[in-house]
C-alpha cells in the first residue's frame, strides 16, 4: 500500500506525479478519469459519470477500472465507491442504438426493466415507435440524436452501433512530403476511426487541424467542416491545400461573405446560427450534399443552436476538436451524446515534453491604480468597474517595458477595449487587429508579422481563435474577457506553437490590483496553474525597475 | 429426563424434578420467571404458563424448535415422542429432522414449554392454546380441527350417519362413534381404501385443502361429489357455508406430516465474496480512520453554536440535512454520526434556555485519545447501542416522526441483533463477506416471526440489515468481512482459526449447540475486548503526517491524515477543498485573512508553510499572504457608545486629564474626537457635572435640541366587547351533554344489591382489589352485570354499569352499559365494585 494515486471521497483522484509509479498509474486511470488539475506535484482526476462511460464506449469494464484505483491507491478504497463506479459503468451499453434489416434504427436492451422504465418517461414516448418485441423498440431515424441526448439525461446512456452513411466518396490524401503526422495524431485519427465519432482532445498548438486531415484522408469522402469564424475558415482551407491532395477549387468556404459549397466545405458557427425572420437560413448546407464527414472545431464553443442541428446528423461520422472538455456552460452532456465519446486525450504537458510545444513562463504584473483612477473606480457603476481598472494608464507603461524588454521578438498585445488598444497601438507604433479591420486586412499584418516585417501586434478578442501566428514568443494581456478559462487557455495557445529556434515563450498578463480586474485574473490563471503552468506575480515597479 | 421416578403430573412437578442446572438454563433462556423471584415451583411453573411469559418464550425458539411445537400443539396430548417424529418426518421419515428432534425436544423442554417423559410429552397449555389451529388464528401447519373438535356441535344421528357412510358399524353413542372415525382415519391402510371410494373430482377437492387453508366455501346445496366427501365425513361442517378438513384427513393426505417444509439445520451464511484478509482489514482500518474524521468534523461543526433542541427533543430535519451536507454524506448516514455521537456521550443538549447540541466534555477528553482507542469506544458503544439511527424519518405508533436524537429511537433487540449478526460474520473464514440475503434468512430462522406480522414490520430483518451497513460505515468490517479488529471486538476469537475448519463458507452446525445463544459481552469483558481491538488497530491507522505538498495553484495537499497542530492550523489558513485519504486544502484571499485574524503575522504564515512544506513555497502563495497582509487591518473597527467631538483639541486634552472623567471610559481616535463607554445621555450628564457645557448630536450631525414629548405606546388595538354570560351551545354539544348527565344518572340510580356494596347513591363503591378482581371474575363467569366507581386518567371519578367479559393483565374488558360498547379498564383504576339488585 503505498501507491501513487489517493481517492478522495468527493470522486477526486489525486495523483502524485513524483511517485515513481505515477506514469503507469495515469496510463492506467486516464481511460476513465478527466484530468482537473495538473500543478506541479499533484494532479487531479475527477470520476465522473461521463468519464465512465467514455470508458465504457472505449471498451473497458468496470473490473478494470476497480482494479486501476485498487492497484495503485495509497489508502484503501471506500468499498460505497467502488460499488457506485460498477453501477454506473454498468448503465451504459445496457441500451443500444443499432439497425435492423427490416425495421431501420432500433433501442434494443439487454435488461428489460430498463428499457420498460424509460419507455414510461414521457420524454422519450414521442421519440419511438412500435414495440418489436418486449427488448425491442423502433426508434423514429429523424430521433437518434434526440433519444441518445435524453437517454443521458435519464441515466441510461445508449451504445451508438447503428453505423454510418458512408456519404459522397471523394478521394482525399495526406500530402506528407517532408513532414509526417506525429505519432500522437496518429493514434488521434486511428482512435476516432475506430470509435466512429467522437471527440479529440488536443492542447492549442498541437496541431488539431491536422488530426481533421488525417481523419479526412481516412474517409475519403466528402466533408463538412465547422470552425468559429472566418479567419479560422481560411486557415483550416490553407492548411487542407498544403497538407492533402486536396486543390483550392474542391474546398468552399460558406460564410457570411461567400457561400459556396464543394466537396469540402468549411462553414462558420455564426452563419449557421444566423436567423432569418426567425428560422435558421442556412441548414440547407446538411443537406446539400451527402457529408461522409463531419468536423466541429473548437468543440467547446458549439453553440446551442448547433447541437440541435447535429441531433439530426447523428448518421454521419462527426469529429470534434478541442483544447478542453470545459465549456463554461456545462453542456459536455450533449458533446458527449451528440458528437461522441472523448476519444483521445493528451495532457498539455505531455506534448509539451515531447517538444511539439513551446515552453512557457507565465508572469502576472500587478500594477497599482493611481489615487484618482481608485477613486474612479470606486465610484464607477458595477458594469462599468472593470473596464476602468482594465484599462488603467499604468497598463500602458508596463506593456511599453515589457514590448522593451523583448525587443526584437515576434510580439502580440492582447485586449479586450478597442480604445485601451488603439493607444497602445499608438505608443507602440504597432497596427492594431480588431473587430472593424478587414479580413484581407488582417490576414496581410498577419502574413507581415509572420514574416518579421512587423514584430509587434496589437490584437482585440477577434484574434482570440484558431489565429495561427508561429513566429509569436511573447503575449501581453492587457484584459480579457472578464473570467473567462477558455480564453486564457487560447491566448496562452497563441505563444505556444512551437518555436524555430525552441527558446522560451512568455505570457504576460497585467492586472490592477485590489481590483475585479485582478480577481478575474485568479480565476484565469487558476487554469493555467492547474494546466501545469507556474506562473509568477510581479508587481510593476519591480518590472518597470528592472526593464 | 429419564428419572426412574413415575411420570409427572404437572408442570410444577416435572420442574421439581429438575436439577439446578437445568433450572438455571431455563431461568436464564426465560428471566421474566424470576422478575420478581416465585416463592416455590407451583408459583414458578403457574408464572411459565401465564400467556405473556408464554408467548415471550416462543418468539425466541428458532424455527426448527417452533416448527416441533407446532406439531405437538396439533398432535394428542399428550403424545409420545414416536408420534411428534412421525408428525416431523412423515411417513417416509428424514434423518435429517430425525438427527435435530432430539435437539429441539430438549430445547422445549429446557424452556419448560414441554414436560412429561418420552412417552407422555405435554406441551404446556397456553403454548397450545397459541399454536393450536383455530378458526380465528390459522396454524403455520394449515391443519384443521380434528374430528371430535369439528363433530362436538353435531347431532348424534348425523354423526351416525357419517360412521355408516364411511363404513363402520353404528355404535350406541356419539362419543364413541367419533372415536371410532378417527381411528378410521387415523388408520392409512382403511383410510386409502375409504378414499378410493369417493371420485376423482372429490379427491380433487381434498387436495386443494390439504396444506391449508383447511377451510372451503360451499353452497346450502352442494354438489354430489362434495356431498360425498360431507357424507363420509371426509369434510365437516365448520360453520354454515364452510366446511373443514379434519386434521386426521388431512395428515393421511400429508402422509403423516405436519409441516410441508421442515427445517431441521439453520439455513447457510452465503458467502458473497472473497478478499484477502489484508486487503480487508486494511479497507476496515481506512473506514475507522474516516470514522473518526467524521465524528470530528460533526463536532468541530457544531463548535460554535449546534442546531437547536426541538421542543420534543431531537434534531430538526433541516437541521439533519444541513449537517449531511456539511458531511457530505446522505440524511441516514448523517443520522447515524450524530447518534452514534450521541450515544458515545460526545454529544449533547446544552441545557440552556434555548436548548442546542454541543460536545461534551468526555469529547475533549475523547480527542486526546490515540486513534485506535477512539474508534474502539465508539465501536464498543455502537455494538451496545438501543439506540437506532435507521427508524430516524420514520413514524412511531402515535404518527409522530422520529427525529434524530429525539425521543422513541430505542430499541432493545438492536445490541443482540448486531452482536448476532457479527458473529455469524465471525464465523466465516476470514475475508468473506456474507450474502445480505443468506444472513437474513439464517437470522429469520433463528428468531421466526410468528402470526400475522410475517410480512409487516420486520424489525430484526431491519436491524440486521442496518448492521450490515453501518459495520461497514464504522470499519468494523471492510468490503462486508468482519476484520482482524472486528472479531476482536466481539470478544470472540474464534476458538479456531476459520481456516482450520475443512467446511468452506458458511457454518453447518445447529446453533443451539450450546444451550445459550452467545450473549453481548458484559462491560468488564467489552473493554477488555475493545482494548484487544484497539491494538490490532493501531499498526492499521494511517501514521499522521507533519508534511503537506503546496502548489502553485495555491492549494496544499495533505497525502495523508496530519499531524493535529498541523491540521488544525491549516484549517485556518486554508479552505478544505476535498477530504478522504488525503486533504486539499485551498489557499484563498478569504483563509489567508482568516488566520491574520487568528492572530498570526504574515512572517508567522511564512515560516509555517516553509517549516512543513516538502517543496519551496510556490511564489504565487508567498505572494497571495503578502498582499493580504499588506491590507489586513489597514481599517480599524471597534465599538463606542457615544463620542465627544471638539475643535479644540485643548479643550479635549483638558476632560482627559480630568480626573471625573475617568468614569466615562474616554479614549482619544483622533486629536479631535474622543470615543466613550458610556451612553450619551450619561456622557452629557457627566460632562455637565465637570461644569462642560455639551450638545448632543444627531446621527446627521445636527445639534439635537430636547423638547419634551407626549410618551406613546406601539400600535394597539382597541378592546373587543365581551358580550355577558357563556356562548349559546350548539346541537351537537347540547347532545353529549345530555347523553352524559344520562348515562351518569343511570349509574348512580341503579339498583344495588344491599348487602355487598354498602354504599349509598351517588357514592362510589368501595371494595379491596382482592374483592373487585373476584367480583369481576365471577361476573365474567355468570355474565352479570356490575356496577363500579372509576376514576379516570384525570382523576374524575364516575360510577359505570359493566358488564365484564375478560379478567386479564390487569384490565377487565367489559360490555359498558354508560357509554353502551365494549371497553377496557385498568383493575388500578376501579375504586370498588357492586352487584346491581336484581330487577
Amino acid at each position: 500500500m503505498n501507491g501513487p494515486l489517493i481517492v478522495q471521497s468527493d470522486k477526486t483522484l489525486l495523483l502524485e506525479v513524483d511517485h515513481e509509479r505515477a506514469d503507469d498509474c495515469r496510463r492506467a486511470i486516464a481511460p476513465f478519469a478527466e484530468l482537473e488539475r495538473a500543478p506541479e506535484h499533484i494532479h487531479t482526476y475527477r470520476v465522473t459519470p461521463l468519464g465512465l462511460w467514455n470508458a465504457r464506449a472505449a471498451g473497458h469494464d468496470a473490473e478494470q477500472v476497480v482494479d486501476a484505483l485498487v492497484q495503485y491507491s495509497r489508502y484503501p478504497v471506500p468499498h460505497a465507491l467502488l460499488v457506485d463506479i460498477a453501477d454506473t459503468m454498468d448503465r451504459y451499453g445496457r441500451l443500444t442504438l443499432s439497425k435492423h434489416p427490416a425495421h431501420g434504427l432500433v433501442l434494443t436492451t439487454t435488461d428489460r426493466p430498463v428499457l420498460e422504465e424509460i419507455l414510461r418517461s414521457k420524454r422519450i414516448a414521442p421519440l419511438v415507435g412500435a414495440r418489436i418485441d418486449p427488448d425491442t423498440v423502433v426508434v423514429h431515424p429523424s430521433e437518434r440524436g434526440q433519444i441518445k441526448q435524453t437517454l443521458l439525461k435519464l441515466g441510461w446512456p445508449a451504445e451508438d452501433l447503428a453505423g454510418y452513411v458512408d456519404g459522397e466518396a471523394h478521394p482525399i490524401e495526406l500530402a506528407e512530403d517532408g513532414w509526417a503526422l506525429r505519432p500522437y495524431q496518429k493514434q488521434a485519427v486511428e482512435n476516432f476511426w475506430h470509435g466512429g465519432s467522437g471527440v479529440v482532445v488536443l492542447p492549442c498548438g498541437a496541431g488539431k487541424t491536422l488530426v481533421g486531415a488525417g481523419s479526412m484522408a481516412q474517409a475519403k469522402s466528402t466533408t463538412l467542416i465547422l470552425v468559429t469564424n472566418t479567419v479560422s475558415a481560411r486557415q483550416w482551407k490553407h492548411e487542407l491545400v498544403k497538407r492533402t491532395s486536396l486543390t483550392e477549387d474542391e474546398i468552399g468556404e460558406y460564410s457570411g461573405t461567400r457561400k459556396e459549397i464543394r466537396p469540402v466545405t468549411i462553414a462558420t458557427y455564426q452563419v449557421l446560427t444566423t436567423k432569418r425572420k426567425g428560422i435558421y437560413a442556412h441548414l440547407e448546407l446538411f443537406d446539400s450534399r451527402d457529408w461522409g464527414l463531419i468536423v466541429y472545431d473548437e468543440v467547446h464553443l458549439l453553440p446551442a443552436p448547433v447541437f440541435k442541428f447535429t441531433a439530426d446528423l447523428q448518421a454521419r461520422r462527426r469529429l470534434g476538436l478541442t483544447a478542453t472538455l470545459v465549456r463554461e456552460d456545462g453542456r459536455e452532456s450533449d458533446v458527449f451524446s451528440l458528437i461522441g465519446p472523448k476519444r483521445f486525450d493528451a495532457p498539455w504537458k505531455e506534448i509539451e515534453a515531447q517538444g511539439y510545444i513551446a515552453p512557457a513562463d507565465c508572469v502576472e504584473v500587478r500594477v497599482n491604480l493611481t489615487e484618482s483612477e481608485r477613486l474612479a473606480y470606486a465610484t464607477a457603476e458595477t458594469e462599468e468597474k472593470y473596464r476602468y481598472c482594465a484599462t488603467t494608464d499604468t497598463k500602458r507603461k508596463v506593456t511599453e517595458a515589457i514590448v522593451r524588454r523583448f525587443a526584437g521578438q515576434q510580439i502580440l498585445v492582447i485586449g479586450q477595449y478597442i480604445d485601451q488598444l488603439d493607444e497602445l497601438g499608438e505608443h507602440l507604433n504597432a497596427p492594431v487587429i480588431k473587430g472593424e479591420t478587414s479580413n484581407a486586412q488582417r490576414e496581410k499584418l498577419f502574413d507581415a508579422f509572420r514574416e518579421g516585417e512587423i514584430s509587434v501586434l496589437v490584437v482585440s478578442k477577434v484574434a482570440n481563435f484558431s489565429v495561427d501566428l508561429p513566429e509569436a514568443t511573447v503575449a501581453v494581456q492587457v484584459s480579457g474577457t472578464f473570467g473567462s478559462r477558455q480564453e486564457e487557455a487560447q491566448r496562452l495557445g497563441r505563444v505556444l506553437r512551437p518555436k524555430a529556434d525552441g527558446h522560451q515563450a512568455h505570457f504576460y498578463s497585467v492586472v490592477a490590483r485590489d481590483t475585479i480586474d485582478q480577481d478575474f485574473a485568479a480565476h484565469r490563471q487558476r487554469f493555467l496553474a492547474e494546466q501545469g503552468y507556474a506562473y509568477r506575480i510581479m508587481d510593476a515597479d519591480e518590472l518597470l525597475a528592472e526593464g | 429426563m429419564s428419572s426412574p421416578a413415575p411420570s409427572p403430573r404437572s408442570l410444577a412437578e416435572a420442574l421439581r424434578g429438575r436439577d439446578d442446572a437445568s433450572l438455571a438454563v431455563l431461568l436464564r433462556a426465560r428471566p421474566d420467571l424470576i422478575t420478581p423471584v416465585p416463592t416455590d415451583l407451583t408459583q414458578l411453573a403457574t408464572r411459565a404458563g401465564t400467556r405473556a411469559s408464554a408467548v415471550r418464550a416462543l418468539e425466541r425458539l428458532d424455527r426448527f424448535a417452533l416448527q416441533t411445537a407446532e406439531a405437538l400443539a396439533v398432535a394428542a396430548d399428550p403424545a409420545s415422542y414416536d408420534e411428534l417424529l412421525g408428525l416431523m418426518t412423515g411417513d417416509e421419515g428424514d434423518p435429517a429432522v430425525a438427527a435435530a428432534l432430539p435437539r429441539a425436544v430438549a430445547t422445549l423442554r429446557d424452556q419448560a414449554l414441554v414436560w412429561g417423559d418420552d412417552d407422555r410429552m405435554r406441551l404446556v397449555r397456553t403454548a397450545r392454546e397459541l399454536l393450536a389451529p383455530s378458526p380465528q388464528h390459522p396454524s403455520p401447519t394449515g391443519l384443521g380441527p380434528t374430528v371430535a373438535e369439528a363433530t362436538s356441535g353435531m347431532s348424534p344421528g348425523r354423526i351416525q350417519d357419517i360412521v355408516t357412510t364411511a363404513g363402520l358399524p353404528s355404535t350406541h353413542d356419539s362419543v364413541s362413534a367419533v372415536d371410532a372415525l378417527s381411528a378410521l382415519f387415523r388408520d392409512r391402510r382403511r383410510m386409502a381404501k375409504l378414499l378410493a371410494e369417493v371420485p376423482e373430482e372429490s379427491r380433487e377437492v381434498l387436495s386443494r385443502l390439504v396444506w391449508g387453508p383447511p377451510y372451503g366455501q360451499i353452497t346450502p346445496d352442494p354438489a354430489p361429489h362434495l356431498r360425498r366427501l360431507l357424507n363420509r365425513g371426509l369434510l365437516l361442517p365448520a360453520t354454515p357455508g364452510t366446511v373443514a378438513l379434519p386434521r386426521e384427513v388431512a395428515l393421511h393426505l400429508r402422509d403423516g406430516r405436519a409441516h410441508r417444509t421442515v427445517e431441521p439445520v439453520p439455513p447457510t451464511v452465503e458467502a458473497a465474496g472473497t478478499h484477502r484478509p489484508q486487503v480487508v482489514d486494511a479497507t476496515a482500518a481506512g473506514q475507522a480512520y474516516t470514522a473518526l474524521a467524521t465524528v470530528e468534523e460533526l463536532l468541530k461543526d457544531w463548535d460554535e453554536g449546534g442546531p437547536a433542541v426541538l421542543r420534543a427533543g431531537g434534531l430538526s430535519v433541516r437541521d439533519l440535512k444541513r449537517t449531511a451536507v456539511a458531511l457530505d454524506v446522505s440524511e441516514p448516514v448523517a443520522a447515524f454520526w450524530v447518534e452514534l455521537a450521541y450515544a458515545a456521550g460526545l454529544l449533547a443538549s446544552d441545557g440552556e434556555a434555548d436548548e442546542r447540541y454541543a460536545a461534551t466534555p468526555a469529547y475533549d477528553e475523547w480527542l486526546e485519545q490515540p486513534a485506535a482507542q477512539r474508534w474502539a469506544r465508539l465501536a464498543a458503544v455502537w455494538l451496545h447501542a438501543t439506540r437506532t439511527s435507521g427508524v430516524v424519518g420514520g413514524r412511531d405508533a402515535k404518527e409522530r416522526t422520529l427525529s434524530a436524537l429525539g425521543p422513541g429511537l430505542d430499541r432493545s433487540a438492536a445490541p443482540e441483533v448486531r452482536h448476532r449478526v457479527l458473529t455469524l460474520l465471525a464465523g466465516l473464514p476470514q475475508g468473506t463477506s456474507p450474502s445480505a440475503d443468506s444472513v437474513l434468512a439464517r437470522l429469520r430462522w433463528e428468531r421466526p416471526l410468528r402470526g400475522p406480522q410475517q410480512q409487516g414490520d420486520d424489525l430484526r430483518g431491519r436491524l440486521a440489515r442496518w448492521t450490515l451497513t453501518e459495520a461497514e460505515l464504522l470499519g468494523v468490517t471492510g468490503r462486508g468481512a468482519l476484520s482482524a479488529h472486528g472479531r476482536a471486538l466481539l470478544g470472540a476469537p474464534a476458538p479456531k482459526p476459520p481456516e482450520e475448519e475443512p467446511r468452506g463458507p458458511g457454518d453447518k452446525l445447529p446453533v443451539h449447540h450450546v444451550p445459550v445463544p452467545v450473549e453481548p459481552l458484559a462491560p468488564i469483558e467489552q473493554a477488555t475486548a475493545s482494548a484487544a481491538a484497539a491494538r490490532l488497530l493501531t499498526p492499521l491507522l494511517p501514521e499522521p503526517l507533519d508534511h503537506v505538498l503546496l502548489q502553485a495553484d495555491l492549494t496544499a495537499v495533505a497525502p495523508g491524515p496530519l499531524e493535529r497542530p498541523l491540521a488544525d492550523m491549516l484549517g485556518v489558513l486554508a479552505d478544505i477543498e476535498s477530504k478522504g485519504g488525503a486533504t486539499v486544502y485551498r489557499f484563498t484571499p478569504g483563509s489567508v485573512r482568516r488566520a491574520l485574524d487568528a492572530g498570526r503575522s504574515a512572517s508567522d504564515l511564512h515560516a509555517f508553510l516553509a517549516a512543513h512544506s516538502r517543496t519551496p513555497v510556490p511564489q504565487p502563495l508567498a505572494y497571495l499572504i503578502d498582499d493580504v497582509a499588506r491590507k489586513h487591518g489597514h481599517l480599524r473597527v471597534g465599538a463606542a457608545s457615544a463620542y465627544v467631538r471638539c475643535d479644540d483639541d485643548a479643550l479635549l486634552n483638558e476632560i482627559l486629564a480630568d480626573k471625573r472623567s475617568a468614569g466615562l471610559g474616554l479614549r482619544r481616535l483622533a486629536p479631535t474626537v474622543l470615543a466613550a463607554q458610556t451612553d450619551p445621555a450619561a456622557l452629557l450628564e457627566g460632562l455637565r457635572a465637570m461644569g462642560f457645557a455639551p450638545a448632543a448630536e444627531s446621527a446627521e450631525g445636527d445639534v439635537l435640541i430636547t423638547r419634551t414629548h407626549a410618551h406613546r405606546t406601539p400600535p394597539r388595538t382597541a378592546p373587543e366587547p365581551v358580550p355577558e354570560g357563556p356562548p349559546v351551545p350548539d346541537a351537537t354539544l347540547l347532545a353529549a351533554a345530555i347523553r352524559a348527565v344520562r348515562a351518569g344518572d343511570r349509574a348512580s340510580t341503579a339498583p344495588l344489591k344491599p348487602t355487598t356494596a354498602p354504599a349509598t347513591a351517588g357514592e362510589l363503591p368501595r371494595t379491596t382489589p382482592a374483592e373487585t378482581l373476584a367480583t369481576m371474575q365471577a361476573a365474567v363467569l355468570t355474565g352479570e352485570a356490575l356496577w363500579i366507581g372509576y376514576v379516570n386518567a384525570e382523576g374524575a371519578a364516575s360510577q359505570r354499569v359493566i358488564t365484564p367479559i375478560r379478567v386479564e393483565g390487569g384490565f377487565v374488558t367489559a360490555y359498558d352499559h354508560t357509554a353502551d360498547e365494549v371497553r377496557t379498564y385498568p383493575l388500578h383504576r376501579v375504586t370498588g365494585v357492586a352487584e346491581l339488585a336484581d330487577d
